[in-house]
């Protein structure tokens, strides 16, 4: 020992002096203590301790405001870890000097007392840290008590402790606070970090090692460090910089030319802490590959060889036959490294198909059979592989429900894979996994089944009020015999595994599993119940990582970019912008190179200007026929969103050139102040607007769409604007008609007004012009029921108007303005949603300037127009074809149809001398007529039998009642009552109002391909129903608008 | 010098994957310099006189190399309770303990095991 002290002195001489002065003093310390034990280290020893510690505390406490200085406030924890440290150290030594000293020597022992005294003063003057507080303790000037005990406990650790063991520092019963008067002090020697080359940090510290041992005494570093999870750098410990320097001078692979990097004190613990990897690797249970072909990819483990550090795992293969098959022949292999084949079953058979050889042996040492091909062991279509434990991770393995889904192979005994499975996600529970109020279901044991709700948790076991009745008290159950329980239609957060942070509804429950109907993507994801809690929150989930937003568009390297899709908790998904094929990608953060932020604008099919926001249509490619806002544009390609898109978040990609323009998507001045002249003639040059000769109104053919029916009841239904009298300005739905009187269901207020018709101006309602457009589109143009025609004989003329540019393929847009020129606020989704059957009225975000109204919801069945086939619109559709031409070939029906040519604008009939008295409107009066449309032609399909529907005729109040029949003309007939064992009656349909389902009612889907179909409303979203359908038990999202209450018939 | 003091232990000829970590002292070096000399802190182990053991004293996971020069003065040494350790190549970590059976021949020689530390 002696003889090391020496040593250790000598060097120090070379250095510093003051530093080697502290040390020496500190070392003393040491030696100090440790002749305590003995006591025969001599009097002078200790003595000169005491006078040491007075004066070093003079030095320590220069070095705190050094500290101070040095780290300032953020640098805290450091100077305080250290000081701590120090504290400590001291506490422990002092605690143990002053009992000696009270023995020894009274007057030295003053001596310390006042060192420590000021030193503790000034300990407490600094009010920065607790530890301090805590540690402060241990000294003997709090409370005498505390003394006695803590000096006899100090005292006997100390002696246990120094009898057995004389090192420097002590290796035994490494406590935290023991732990802690180690950390570094300005005393220490210092960490420098070293770039090395790269792969060869552990082979650079070793070789410092040697070199040190062959040149002895030349190289004063102290340590060489290389961190497994640091490339590139090792650290060296020295007291100075220069003998890092020396040491590394002519090393091979260490790099010496860059700077050398001062590690700072409170820093150099982090370097040394590593975490320590529990390798706890036992069968069955679930790791993901680390390296290779099948990175990432989940694999059980089947066996583990722990002399080998071997594990063998079974994977889904990821092997490609034909390329097998080719190599196995010598047949030319294409070098395509970059291709992963994906994760999919073998099939042996197939193998052999290929002529691959396919051999069946024996294990030896598990006597089972594996069929090996190529070396490549297989059982039940999986692959048995053996791995080096270091290139499988096992920490925090969370199965996904498909990755465990794709392991439950039939040939497998599916309950013992889930019950692995479980037992995986119950090693995984974090804990406080149950909480008070949470419900529970047991899943093993007697009271398998037994549904409760948590009362109390306590380690390992939870407390369930059981929900059985007879079942008053509460029962403890272990924590893994229970398991989270929903019920369809909670409202769930997830709180754990990929999808964390997703809040949505529950639709289905199928053991540990629940789907749930996300809020925000609308999709279904499985999760396990274990994952989720109950919660009203409604989250996007994580919508962002780093800079990069769910819906931004990226770009991912030099030729790719795409829409972010999803977010996950660390990837993203990417919708790729490569049209025609939806491309999805899950990319990481670091994938990502940037957020493509421009504003440009692309050219359609035929040329127009598609800029973003505009409403377009695909024409062409798998998305044909999907239409929506174009929300990005890039590179010629347009990602559209189409929210009845169910895929993709709803995001459509296409080549510009592959979509037209709808258009009328936003109120751009340059668009809606530019109808039809300009457009149709760009588009269609030779168009030939229906000569209407000598009629006054615009020039547009909305003046002859008066030909409507002057009906009483033409108005009922439509959405008007009051123009005049105290309600000026207010919208609202028709509700009757009398004489010059129009009663007005206002949208603002929930009232319903008299005015007078002469008030009132109908711009609002253009719904109906947009639906048929879009028929035509679809092409449904044969007329089925010619006989239609005169029973709606101003459709004729409507459609030649709106059918002309139409018939081009994308004359919406126009015709929109062609319609109303004067009514800006048409709502332009109208001109889109219809393609999408079932869900007209549902994008709010779309319609700017037209607020919903009852009108578009219930009596103007807009679904119903996407859905009815044929039938009534196909009477349309021929005028449709003929119309363009229309002198040329006049559709049969032209004749008879009074609203054709224009003298005989019907509108007259019921709006008196009106169309030059209301120059305001002329547009809107020919819309008046066409209100009645809506009614006669789609109320027919739109309503079914055994909806409950509420009548309201005129003079009367509403009352309720269940369609029983729809008649040919449109009519129903319909038993009064709730449960219809009331009147029957006959009731139009604008007198028929459908009502409106609540969550949990039975319902009936009046539009869309499920139409018919009923089910029931689990949820209600906005404008959205989740509905799950009776027959197929499908959860589908509807549109509230095509879902009635079914009546509940007795 | 200490270096003049202590013999070192060996050093590791080579730096891959045969490379083993004492379970207890956590020093590094290849197994086969375990099987011919043991490990120089822990010869109670005797190693060097039944390969099985040098399996069942040392381990292939380890966690970081620290070559010791001068553990005595060393504050990583200190830090890491190596102080009383010969010179020579260490591990910041180990992840598998000491079977009973050798935990209890480290304390029929007075060795205390520290077993590390789990995450």
């Amino acid at each position: 020992m002696s003889r090391r002290r020496d040593d250790y002195d000598d060097d120090i001489e070379d250095e510093d002096q003051d530093d080697a002065l502290e040390e020496d003093d500190d070392d003393d310390d040491y030696g100090s203590s440790r002749g305590g034990g003995g006591r025969s280290g001599g009097k002078r020893r200790r003595s000169d301790f005491i006078d040491d510690v007075a004066e070093e505390d003079e030095d320590e406490e220069e070095d705190y405001d050094e500290d101070d200085e040095d780290y300032g406030g953020g640098g805290g924890r450091g100077a305080s870890k250290r000081r701590g440290g120090k504290a400590a150290k001291k506490a422990s030594g002092a605690g143990f000097f002053e009992l000696e000293a009270d023995v020894d020597s009274d007057a030295e022992d003053e001596d310390e007392e006042d060192g420590e005294d000021d030193f503790i003063v000034n300990e407490r003057l600094d009010p920065r840290d607790e530890e301090d507080a805590r540690r402060m303790h241990r000294r003997p000037l709090i409370a005498p008590e505390d003394e006695q005990e803590d000096v006899e406990a100090l005292e006997r650790r100390i002696q246990e402790r120094f009898s057995r063991n004389r090192t420097e520092y002590d290796d035994d019963d490494a406590t935290e606070v023991e732990q802690q008067a180690l950390l570094p002090s300005v005393r220490d020697p210092k960490l420098w970090m070293v770039k090395c080359a790269i792969g060869h940090e552990r082979e650079v510290a070793v070789c410092l090692m040697q070199k040190c041992i062959d040149r002895s005494s030349e190289l004063q570093i102290r340590a060489a460090i290389a961190l497994d999870h640091l490339k590139n750098y090792i650290y060296i410990e020295a007291d100075k910089e220069a003998h890092v320097k020396e040491a590394c001078k002519g090393m091979r692979n260490i790099y010496t030319g860059s700077s050398i990097l001062l590690v700072p004190i409170k820093e150099m613990t982090d370097v040394l802490s590593v975490e320590s990897k529990a390798i706890d690797i036992s069968r069955d249970t679930w790791v993901r590959m680390k390296i290779g072909t099948y990175k990432g990819d989940l694999a059980k483990v089947i066996n583990v060889d722990n002399v080998r550090q071997r594990v063998t795992v079974k994977l889904i293969p990821r092997i490609d036959l034909q390329a097998l098959a080719n190599k196995l022949e010598g047949r030319e292999v294409q070098k395509k490294k970059a291709f992963t084949p994906p994760p999919r079953l073998i099939n042996v058979e197939e193998a052999r198909e290929m002529h691959i050889r396919v051999e069946r042996r024996r294990e030896q040492t598990t006597g089972d059979y594996y069929d090996n091909i190529n070396g490549m062991m297989f059982k039940g279509g999986f692959l048995y592989k053996s791995v080096s434990m270091k290139s499988i991770s096992t920490q925090n393995i969370q199965p996904s429900f498909d990755e465990l889904e794709k392991f439950n192979h039939p040939t497998e005994n599916g309950d013992g894979e889930l019950a692995s499975t479980m037992s995986t996600l119950f090693a995984n529970r974090k804990k406080g996994h149950f909480m008070k109020g949470d419900r529970v279901i047991v899943i093993k044991g007697d009271l398998k089944n037994l549904k409760g709700w948590v009362e109390k948790v306590e380690e390992g076991t939870v407390h369930i009020k059981p929900k059985a009745e007879g079942l008053l008290t509460t029962l403890a159950v272990n924590e893994k015999e229970l398991c989270k329980y929903f019920e369809p239609g909670n409202h769930v957060k997830v709180v754990s595994g990929a999808q964390e942070g997703v809040t949505g509804m529950v639709v289905t429950v199928k053991g540990h599993l629940v789907n749930i109907v996300s809020d925000t993507t609308k999709e279904v994801l499985r999760v396990f119940s274990d994952n989720v809690v109950e919660s009203s929150e409604v989250t996007s989930g994580i919508t962002k990582i780093g800079d990069f937003e769910l819906h931004d568009l990226v770009q991912l390297d030099n030729s790719n970019f795409g829409v972010i899709i999803r977010v996950d908790s660390e990837a993203f998904q990417v919708l790729k912008g490569v049209a025609d094929k939806a491309e999805v990608e899950l990319v990481r953060l670091r994938d990502i190179k940037y957020k493509i932020d421009r504003k440009v604008s692309a050219q359609d099919r035929y040329k127009n200007t598609v800029s973003v926001k505009d409403v377009v249509k695909v024409v062409e490619g798998p998305c044909k026929g999907r239409q929506g806002p174009v929300e990005h544009i890039n590179r010629g390609i347009l990602f559209v969103y189409d929210r009845h898109h169910l895929e993709h978040a709803g995001f459509i990609c296409a080549k510009a050139q592959s979509c037209v323009l709808v258009g009328g998507s936003r109120a751009n001045g340059d668009r809606n102040g530019n109808p039809l002249a300009s457009r149709v003639a760009q588009l269609r040059p030779p168009t030939r607007f229906p000569n209407s000769p000598g009629r006054g109104g615009p020039p547009l053919p909305g003046g002859r769409y008066r030909g409507g029916r002057g009906g009483k009841d033409s108005l009922v239904g439509t959405v008007i604007k009051i123009r005049m009298g105290p309600f000026k300005g207010y919208k609202g739905r028709v509700v009757d008609v009398h004489g010059t009187s129009v009663r007005i269901e206002l949208e603002s207020q929930m009232k319903v007004v008299t005015v007078d018709r002469t008030h009132i101006s109908d711009s609002v309602n253009v719904t109906t012009p947009y639906r048929d457009t879009h028929r035509y589109g679809s092409g449904s143009e044969t007329p089925m029921h010619p006989s239609r025609t005169p029973l709606h004989p101003y459709q004729t003329p409507m459609r030649d108007a709106g059918a002309t540019p139409i018939h081009d393929g994308m004359r919406t847009p126009m015709r929109d303005r062609a319609w109303n020129p004067y009514a800006p606020m048409s709502p332009p989704r109208d001109s889109w949603e219809d393609g999408n059957p079932g869900s007209w009225g549902s994008s709010p975000q779309y319609q700017p300037g037209s607020p919903r109204s009852r009108a578009y919801e219930a009596p103007t069945p807009g679904s119903g127009w996407a859905n009815t086939p044929g039938g009534s619109y196909s009477d349309a559709g021929t005028p449709r074809d003929t119309t363009p031409t229309y002198g040329n070939a006049p559709s049969p029906y032209l004749p008879s149809t009074p609203g054709g040519p224009p003298p005989m604008t019907p509108s007259s009939a019921y709006l008196p001398g009106t169309p030059g008295g209301q120059p305001m409107t002329p547009g809107g009066g020919g819309l008046d007529m066409m209100s009645p449309a809506v009614g006669g032609d789609n109320d027919g399909p739109w309503f079914l039998p055994d909806i409950l529907v509420n009548v309201r005729r005129a003079g009367e109040d509403a009352s309720l009642g269940v369609i029983r029949e729809v008649l040919l003309d449109g009519a129903c007939r319909i038993a009064l009552g709730a449960s219809g064992n009331g009147e029957i009656i006959t009731a139009n349909p604008n007198e028929i109002e459908v009502v409106v389902p609540r969550k949990a009612d039975k319902i009936k889907i009046m539009g869309g391909e499920k139409r018919g179909a009923t089910g029931k409303l689990i949820g209600v979203d906005g404008t959205d129903g989740i509905v799950k359908v009776d027959e197929s038990l499908d959860v589908k999202i509807l549109d509230m608008v095509i879902l009635a209450k079914l009546a509940h018939l007795s | 010098m200490t270096t003049t003091t202590t013999t070192a232990a060996q050093i590791p000829t080579s730096f891959g994957h045969e490379l083993r970590a004492c379970r207890r002292c956590r020093l590094v070096k290849t197994y086969d310099q375990f099987r011919d000399t043991g490990c120089e802190n822990c010869p109670f182990f005797k190693m060097h006189e039944d390969s099985d053991i040098v399996a069942d004293c040392t381990t292939g996971t380890f966690n970081g190399i620290i070559a010791l020069m001068d553990p005595s003065r060393s504050w990583a040494a200190k830090w890491l309770r190596f102080g009383k350790f010969v010179p020579g190549c260490y591990t910041l970590d180990v992840s598998e303990t000491l079977s009973d059976e050798m935990q209890s021949i480290c304390h029929d020689n007075d060795v205390r095991y520290i077993p590390p530390k789990q995450a």
